[in-house]
This record gives structure tokens, C-alpha cells and sequence, in this order.
């Protein structure tokens, strides 16, 4: 039986009020603004073309799978080849590092440039309309397609001439197949084609050509490469095979068979690939480096990948003689016997390499069944090198300018800081900017139009920033990890593809890596920091006492007639995307 | 339904049956399989409810402020430096007259640590403006745990449901745990006085000036003394559904004792036993369980202990230089009754030690061979030995 009494109301009496607290503009107490401040992440400043990497991550974390691609596309026409081929000096960056692993930043573009093609994407991006003028483009290598590509958003008609059969330079001759495989340079290739960019193949630029281009075209772009192998200059030469004539040979398809042991004389990269190629067509490679192991050119884990598979190197000897043999006992083929000067370490250099110099009069001699040489390369003409006695010119980062009869930029290998993939494509950017500031603006305005498009401190450059979007407003500040708010983030475990085993590596050239699925992906892509940039998190939001930060249409903004400048916004934002300033009164 | 189960899990099993909405809490031993089993409950979608984890006792008392201060059924529970943390809110929560009901496992306070009964941990919170209620065993718990909600959304005050460590929160026991549906009789959903919604922005507790302070701590003090009217009427209608009571207070035998032993939480149970024992043999005993501390019975306590010579209050507790804290506001509640018992202020029990049917004859025995307490406060079951070497 219910009793009535038991709920019937008693007098409450607290304090309670509907009057609001507007009228109460705490505003007036701030000596301390907050605002939103946008910085540069680490690893943007240290990608040398600049890429959005917070964003980018951001949004393949959300799912926005398009929307993130064409954020990388915004400073780098190749995502699929650079997340394989790049040496990625922004995971040695990342902020991430401070709590557990970097983000796999190489493997998330690779996974997003592989995303790009499975799922047929076509690029949205912002072109300006046409200027009427043409550029001329030497070489379709990475700098070559990425100044065209670049150039062609910028409003101008580019023609690229190659003098190789197909398209991509250094990356169709010069990096094997089990790096990058042929279909996704052509397809990526392909994409810079539907822009716009016209390339003619077998067209090889000769110096009668280039005076014809300089009346035609309004400007001229050289990204010619290294096609001339380094010569070591000793006895018998002659029986040493070119390395990257052979890697172009593997490159156009050639079936090439090797057995027994192979010198490979180089410690770069190229000679990385020729020693893993011989792997896989069956010989035993033997590297041959003048300096030490850990002085090698070649990215690390190339060295460690090779050394997987079976590649020896001997390190401190210098090749002296080359000379014919009866060969191996076990063949009927002939061989050749390798002469070796024992090197020593003399001094470091600062930064840290070797220098060598011969140790005594020691030597060794070894017996081969074939000899290679890597060890560099040089332009093939002279006049595909700037003139260094010219002083009517501009050195930039990674290109070089004349102002000539019609403005002439010299970029890639030729003139980049890094010889790699990436700094190539830097240098098509760089070239591009700097031929649209001198159409608009004249040679004198390059360096310091160039100059606001920094990210970060370094020489790095943003086509985002160039064409005014809101990368402009993010500040060169550098975020370090002591800057965010590690509470707002979970330890997590980086995620890594599976690769093919050496076993099974050995056998073929089909690729080693590959690709993060979507899951591992977008796993990987959250647990980016996001350095500097506005998440949309909210937490300043949330935080706000006065209740003074107001969201409209994904802005935040806030009330200064309410923030009393406490700083809790700033000091909450987990990324470092505030600051807090004092207000002089 | 009889189910075996302990002491915690009376109390969890209530906080289900009263579908509570907001469980926030930090763990703490002995309150801890409380929480457990209702955060099971929340992940297995038992009960639908929302268990914040929190880094604190201070902000599970303040979170669950919020979800009362929203209008919601919440939950919590704690022992010892656990409720000492919360102290400030425990004054914030009576003071917003938020319907809060906890749980309180009592534990001896640190240093030295000790995980054991003892009940000077709520105690220390008399005047926080919680009601006080103290437990015998299982079933009481899991009663009482219903009508202290039942209780706290009649009156708008919180309230502290307590059971000894280990005695009873990791005893189990066959209880009774009623069906949903009887529960959902007796308990019907919250219909919250205070509930703060962003459609109808309010400021609530904000600053007051001398010239309303008192008032409002009036109606407080008026809310705690119908408190205590309106927990009988509970009762009664609990009765009607579940066909049991415990009282307020129970007095057994008191009518012609010439002793009362009054004793609080698990201390009762055994005190039952001796009781049988000496009045088989013809001492004139009684027993008086005071379960409802705050608001304190005193018309109640008055009405079975003034006509009776002498009372001997066992407190598991101490009020260091003042004694224990029963005896205190037993002494209070008589003193202007004429003529009034002579009260005899035992502290036994502390971090603890077990209460033996032996102690409480030895405290019986006491009682009997003094006319009077020779002191303030008798130390039952000290260790003479290791007192002795102080003195040296």
C-alpha cells in the first residue's frame, strides 16, 4: 500500500538562478590571449617536398582515404613511388619516436598512392587558368615530370623530351623492380600525362635541340641526371661492366643470366641494386667499398635488406687491377683476378665518415667471375651542367636559375643537395615556382617569394603555401615532442607490412614490401600526434570555463568579451595548435 | 530469490535492482568487488548505466555530483582514505541537496595501514550532511541500498549505506534478491527536483551572503529531521512489498533489562548470541541496534534506553581525547532526561580485531560490577604487555 506522504515535496531552498552570466564580460580580467596558432610539424619540415604529413595522416585516419591523397598531391605528384622509394628522413623526425615507434609515414603514402590507383581516383586539383606560356622540359626523370606536373597546375603548356623509350628517367633505369614495380611508375606517370604534360620519348635533347627550344618556349627547364657512369681509371677497366648500364638493361627487361662471384665496386645505392639484382639472377655478389660500412652512402636499411639476401661486402679496399683468368676451375667460362688496395681510416670527417688512405703497400687478390662499378655518375654533356662560371645566376636549394634570353633552371641530380628521388622532385617544384615568380614578378622577386613558402626553418617548400591556402598561416615553429600533451595519446604498436622472406625475396624481382591493408592503415594513420595542426578535437572547447570558444562550420572561434585568458585552451591542445600571448594594456 | 552471496554483492545487486544511471568510482579495498560487479554489469549491458572511471575518490564524488545535478540516479561507493578524499564534496553534495547514495565499506585509516573494520572513516564524516545508515548483514545491505534511494530523492539529501569491512563485504550469506519487478514497485524511476538541462541554462550554487546562509542550512537541518519520518514510512511500504523490515532502530529485550548493550554494523549479529546466552542464564540484558546515525533517533533512543539503569556502547571507533563516538551522542541524546542511564563508553574492535561473543560478556560483566564507569572511555582487549613497556 503506497503512502502518499512519502514523495510529497519538501521546501528546497538552494541557491539557483536563470539570470545569465553574460552580462559578467570576464574578458576584461585577460592579460593573456589564447589563439590559434598552426606550426609546423617535424616531419613536414624535414620531407623535402614539404609534404602535409599531420593532415595527410588525419585524414586517412578518418577514412578520407581521396581527401588525403590529393593532400599529398598538393607537393608531390608521386605518392605510390615515393612511399616506396623515398629514404623518409621524416620518420627520424617523428614526435611519435619520444613515446613509442615513428609513424610509418612512408608505408601510409604508399598505402594511400596504392589506394589512388586500385580505386581509380581522379585528382581535384586547383589549376590556375592558362598564362599562355610554354616551358620546355629536359628529361623525363622525377625532377623533369615533377617541374612539368607542377608548372602545368601553374597555368603553363610544358613539353617534356626524353631520350629513353618511356618515361621516368632514373626511376625505370635505375631502381629495380622488387623496389618499384613497372606498373606503378607507368601509372603514376600516366596521371601527369592527363594533366596535361606532354611527353616525347626518343626525343634525346642535343645542343642544336636546346637552341630551337630557347626560341620556341618561353622558358627551359634541364633535369637531365647522371646518365655517365664514374670511371675507377686502373689497369684493365676494360673487363668491368657499368652498373647502371646494366640495372637500364634489367629495367628495359632484359633476361640476363650470372653465376659465381661478382665484385660490385661502389657503396652507394646503385651499387646496392646491382648487388641484390645479381642475387636474383643467380650469382654470389661481393661488395667492394674503399671507406667503412657505416660510411656507405646507401639509405641503411638497403645495406640491411641486402646483406639479408645473401650480399657480402668488403669493406676499406680500393680495386688497384683487373685482370683475364683461366677463371673458375669448376667452368669453362673464363673469369677475371681482382687486384685490392687494403685501405685504413685516416681522420673523420665532421660528419662523422672516414676518410681513407692507403694502408702501406698491402694488397689482396681475389678471383671473380664478374666485375661491376658503381661508384657515381656524372652528367653526360656539358651542357647539361650549369655553367659554374656564369655569374648571372640564382643558386637556389636545388636548382639553379640564369636569366637569359628565356629564364633557365637547371634542377635534379644536377644541382640537388641529396641525390634522391624526392629532392629531384624538390627541385621540379622549386624550378616551377621560381619560373612562375619571374613571369609574374621578374628574377629579383624569386628568392624572396620562395623565402614565404618555407616550412619550417630549412630550404623546404610548399606549392600550398605558394598558391596562398591555409598552410600560409602555420608558423615555421618546429612542434618537438615536449609540446604535446602526451596524456591525450595511447602507447600503440607501429604497424609494418609483411614482406617476402630473403628465401623467397632471392627468386624473383616481384616486390618485397607491401602495402598496409585498410585497417593496418588507418590504426597507423591514428596514432599520428598530428604536430601543430587543429584536429578538431574540441578540448579547447570542452575546457573553456567561460564557455568562450564557439564552433561554426568547423571554425572555432573565441569570445574575447568572455576569455578571461586562463590559457587552460592553450595549454589542453594536445597538438600544440595554440598559443598563448601576452596583452599589453 | 535466496542466492549465497557476500556482503559487496548485496550492495551491487541493489544498485542494479534501482537501476541506477551514473556509477563513478575509484577502487579502493574493501569496497572494491561493489564497483566491479557493477562495472560488469555496465559492460555486459545488464544495466544500463554509464560507469565513469576516474583517477580519484575526489572526482567520483564530484562526478556523480554532476549526474545527480542532472537529474540522474547515481552511484558510488568507498572506504576509508577513499571518503576522506571525497571529504569536501561529501559537504558539496548535501549542500546542493543532490539524491547521492554510497556505499561505504568501513576501513581503519592510515598510518599505520591497515585494510580492516573500523569505523572511525565514516564517523569522521557525522557532519558532513549525509544520512547514516549502518548495516547488520547481507540482506540488510541490499534492503537498506533500496530504500536509501527511495530515501534520498523524498528528502534531497545523500546517503551513506555502511558495512563493516570483510565481516560483511566479503562475507557471503543467503540474501534474498527480489525480483525486478517487485523492486520496480517500490522504487519507481527518478522524477529529480534538481535537474540542470542546457535547454534551460541556470546558474545553481552560487554565491550566498549572511543574509540567506542560514536559512538555507535551516531547511537542511529540516530536510535531515523529516528524514527520519519518512524512512519509517519507507519501511512500512517496503514491508507490504518484500514482507521484511529492519527498523530504524531495534531493540530486543530492552523492556525489562537492566543493561543495554547497544551496538552498531556487524557487532549486533554477535551480540545476538550472547544476549541468548546470559538471559539463559537469568541476566537481566538487552540489546539495542542503532542503525540510523544521521539524523540520530533521539526520540527513539530516548523511548528504549532512559528507564534503563545502565547502557554499554561499543564503538569500534575513537574520537582521540574525547572517546568513542556512539557513547558521545548516546550520552548527549539522555542528558536531559531525568532520571538518565548511566552510559558506559567501551571502544573495542579497532583496525579490525575481532569482537568475540567473549568481549562482549567481558564488557557485560563489566558493566555489572561497576556502579558507575570509573572512566570516560574503557579500552576493551589492549594488550597489557605491550601498553606495560611504555612505562618503562
Amino acid at each position: 500500500m503506497k503512502d502518499p506522504l512519502i514523495d510529497k515535496q519538501l521546501p528546497l531552498f538552494i541557491p539557483h538562478s536563470s539570470i545569465s552570466t553574460a552580462v559578467n564580460k570576464t574578458g576584461s580580467w585577460r592579460f593573456f590571449h589564447p589563439k590559434y596558432e598552426e606550426k609546423t610539424a617535424p616531419c613536414s619540415a624535414a620531407c623535402p617536398v614539404g609534404q602535409d604529413v599531420p593532415r595527410i595522416e588525419m585524414l586517412a585516419s578518418r577514412g578520407q582515404l581521396k581527401d588525403a591523397w590529393q593532400t599529398i598531391l598538393n607537393e608531390n605528384p608521386f605518392p605510390a613511388i615515393c612511399g616506396r622509394v623515398c629514404f623518409h628522413p621524416c620518420e627520424s623526425v617523428c614526435n611519435r619516436a619520444g613515446m613509442d615507434d615513428p609513424i610509418a609515414i612512408h608505408h601510409l603514402e604508399r598505402f594511400l598512392g596504392d589506394a589512388a590507383i586500385a580505386g581509380e581516383f581522379t585528382a581535384d586539383i586547383d589549376r590556375r587558368p592558362s598564362t599562355g606560356k610554354k616551358v620546355a622540359i629536359a628529361g623525363a626523370g622525377p625532377a623533369g615530370l615533377a617541374a612539368a606536373y607542377f608548372l602545368t597546375r601553374l597555368g603553363y603548356g610544358c613539353d617534356v623530351f626524353e631520350a629513353a623509350a618511356e618515361p621516368g628517367g632514373l626511376l625505370r633505369w635505375g631502381i629495380p623492380a622488387y623496389r618499384l614495380p613497372r606498373d606503378i611508375l607507368a601509372q603514376e606517370i600516366q596521371r601527369i600525362e592527363n594533366a596535361g604534360v606532354r611527353i616525347h620519348c626518343e626525343s634525346s635533347v642535343t645542343e642544336a635541340l636546346l637552341e630551337s627550344l630557347k626560341k620556341e618556349y618561353d622558358g627551359l627547364f634541364i633535369g637531365s641526371g647522371y646518365g655517365r657512369s664514374r670511371m675507377m681509371n686502373i689497369e684493365g677497366e676494360e673487363f668491368a661492366s657499368d652498373g647502371l648500364e646494366f640495372l637500364n638493361r634489367l629495367g628495359v627487361g632484359q633476361k640476363i643470366s650470372y653465376f659465381g662471384t661478382t665484385a660490385i665496386v661502389g657503396g652507394g645505392n646503385a651499387a646496392i641494386d646491382v648487388a641484390r639484382s645479381l642475387v636474383r639472377l643467380g650469382a654470389a655478389p661481393l661488395i667492394v667499398y674503399r671507406r667503412r660500412i657505416q660510411d656507405m652512402p646507401a639509405f641503411e636499411p638497403e645495406v640491411a635488406m641486402a646483406a639479408r639476401e645473401g650480399v657480402r661486402i668488403m669493406e676499406l679496399a680500393t680495386p688497384i687491377r683487373i685482370r683475364e683468368t683461366a677463371g673458375d676451375s669448376s667452368s669453362a667460362t673464363p673469369g677475371y683476378e681482382l687486384t685490392l688496395h687494403k685501405m685504413k681510416v685516416h681522420k673523420k670527417e665532421s660528419s662523422g665518415r672516414a676518410r681513407v688512405i692507403p694502408d702501406g703497400e698491402a694488397t689482396e687478390t681475389i678471383n671473380i667471375q664478374n666485375i661491376f662499378v658503381a661508384i657515381g655518375a656524372d652528367a653526360e654533356a656539358l651542357w647539361q651542367c650549369p655553367d659554374s662560371e656564369e655569374t648571372n645566376s640564382l643558386v637556389l636549394s636545388h636548382c639553379r636559375f640564369f636569366d637569359q634570353k628565356i629564364p633557365l633552371i637547371y634542377g635534379g641530380d644536377l644541382t640537388s643537395p641529396i641525390k634522391s628521388v624526392t629532392d629531384a622532385i624538390a627541385s621540379g617544384k622549386q624550378a616551377a615556382m621560381a619560373l612562375d615568380t619571374y613571369f609574374e614578378h621578374g628574377a629579383e622577386a624569386i628568392e624572396k617569394r620562395l623565402a614565404g613558402c618555407r616550412v619550417g626553418a630549412g630550404p623546404v617548400l610548399s606549392m600550398d603555401v605558394y598558391l596562398e591556402k591555409d598552410r600560409k598561416n602555420r608558423t615555421a615553429h618546429t612542434v618537438s615532442y615536449d609540446e604535446i600533451v602526451t596524456d591525450y595519446f595511447q602507447p600503440a604498436a607501429r604497424s609494418v607490412p609483411s614482406t617476402l622472406d630473403a628465401g623467397q625475396g632471392m627468386r624473383s624481382f616481384s616486390e618485397i614490401v607491401s602495402t598496409l591493408d585498410n585497417a593496418a592503415a588507418k590504426d597507423e594513420a591514428a596514432r599520428c600526434f598530428n604536430c601543430g595542426i587543429c584536429a578538431a578535437c574540441d578540448y579547447c572547447r570542452l575546457y573553456c570555463p567561460e564557455m568562450a570558444v564557439t564552433v561554426e562550420k568547423a571554425q572555432r572561434t573565441i569570445n574575447m568579451d568572455f576569455c578571461k585568458g586562463c590559457g587552460v585552451c592553450a595549454t589542453e591542445c594536445p597538438r600544440n595548435a595554440m598559443a598563448l600571448e601576452e596583452e599589453i594594456k | 530469490m535466496k542466492k549465497v552471496i557476500e556482503g559487496s554483492h548485496a550492495v551491487s545487486e541493489a544498485a542494479r535492482l534501482a537501476r541506477v544511471q551514473v556509477i563513478a568510482a575509484y577502487p579502493i579495498t574493501p569496497q572494491t568487488h561493489i564497483v566491479e560487479a557493477l562495472s560488469q554489469y555496465c559492460a555486459d549491458g545488464t544495466l544500463n548505466a554509464r560507469f565513469i572511471n576516474v583517477e580519484s575518490e575526489h572526482s567520483a564524488m564530484a562526478a556523480v555530483i554532476g549526474a545527480a545535478s542532472g537529474g540522474a540516479r547515481a552511484f558510488t561507493a568507498s572506504s576509508s582514505h577513499g571518503l576522506a578524499y571525497m571529504h569536501e564534496l561529501l559537504h558539496w553534495a548535501s549542500a546542493a541537496r543532490l539524491p547521492i547514495v554510497m556505499a561505504e565499506v568501513n576501513r581503519a585509516l592510515g598510518p599505520g595501514w591497515n585494510i580492516w573494520t573500523d569505523q572511525t572513516d565514516s564517523l569522521a564524516q557525522r557532519d558532513t550532511g549525509w544520512i547514516q545508515l549502518y548495516c547488520e548483514d547481507g540482506q540488510e545491505a541490499l534492503d537498506t541500498t533500496l530504500q536509501a534511494f527511495r530515501l534520498a530523492e523524498a528528502v534531497n539529501l545523500p546517503v551513506m549505506v555502511v558495512l563493516d569491512a570483510f565481516y560483511l563485504s566479503h562475507t557471503f550469506e543467503p540474501v534474498d534478491v527480489p525480483d525486478q519487478e517487485m523492486v520496480d514497485r517500490f522504487l519507481p524511476p527518478p522524477a529529480p527536483r534538481i535537474r540542470m538541462d542546457t535547454a534551460d541554462p541556470c546558474a545553481v550554487n552560487q554565491l550566498v551572503t549572511p543574509a540567506a546562509y542560514m536559512e538555507m542550512r535551516y531547511n537542511t537541518q529540516l530536510a535531515m529531521e523529516e528524514a527520519q519520518r519518512r524512512l519509517v514510512q519507507i519501511e512500512k511500504e517496503f514491508e507490504t512489498i518484500f514482507n521484511r523490515t529492519h527498523g530504524l532502530v531495534e531493540a530486543v529485550h530492552c523492556e525489562d533489562a537492566e543493561i543495554i548493550m547497544l551496538t552498531t554494523g556487524t557487532v549486533t549479529g554477535t551480540c545476538r548470541q550472547v544476549l541468548a546466552d546470559l538471559r539463559s542464564q537469568g541476566e537481566k540484558v538487552g540489546l539495542f541496534k542503532l542503525k540510523l546515525f544521521r539524523p540520530l533517533p533521539v526520540d527513539l533512543i530516548c523511548r528504549h534506553l532512559k528507564s534503563t539503569p545502565k547502557i554499554a556502547v561499543i564503538d569500534r571507533n575513537i574520537s582521540f581525547g574525547a572517546g568513542g563516538i556512539f557513547a558521545q551522542e548516546i550520552r548527549a541524546a539522555l542528558c536531559n532526561q531525568e532520571p538518565h542511564p548511566k552510559v558506559f563508553g567501551y571502544v573495542a574492535g579497532l583496525g579490525g580485531r575481532d569482537i568475540t561473543p567473549d568481549t562482549l560478556v567481558e564488557i557485560y560483566n563489566h558493566t555489572k560490577n561497576h556502579s558507575a564507569p570509573a572512566e570516560e572511555t574503557i579500552w576493551i582487549g589492549l594488550n597489557q604487555e605491550t601498553v606495560e613497556t611504555w612505562s618503562n
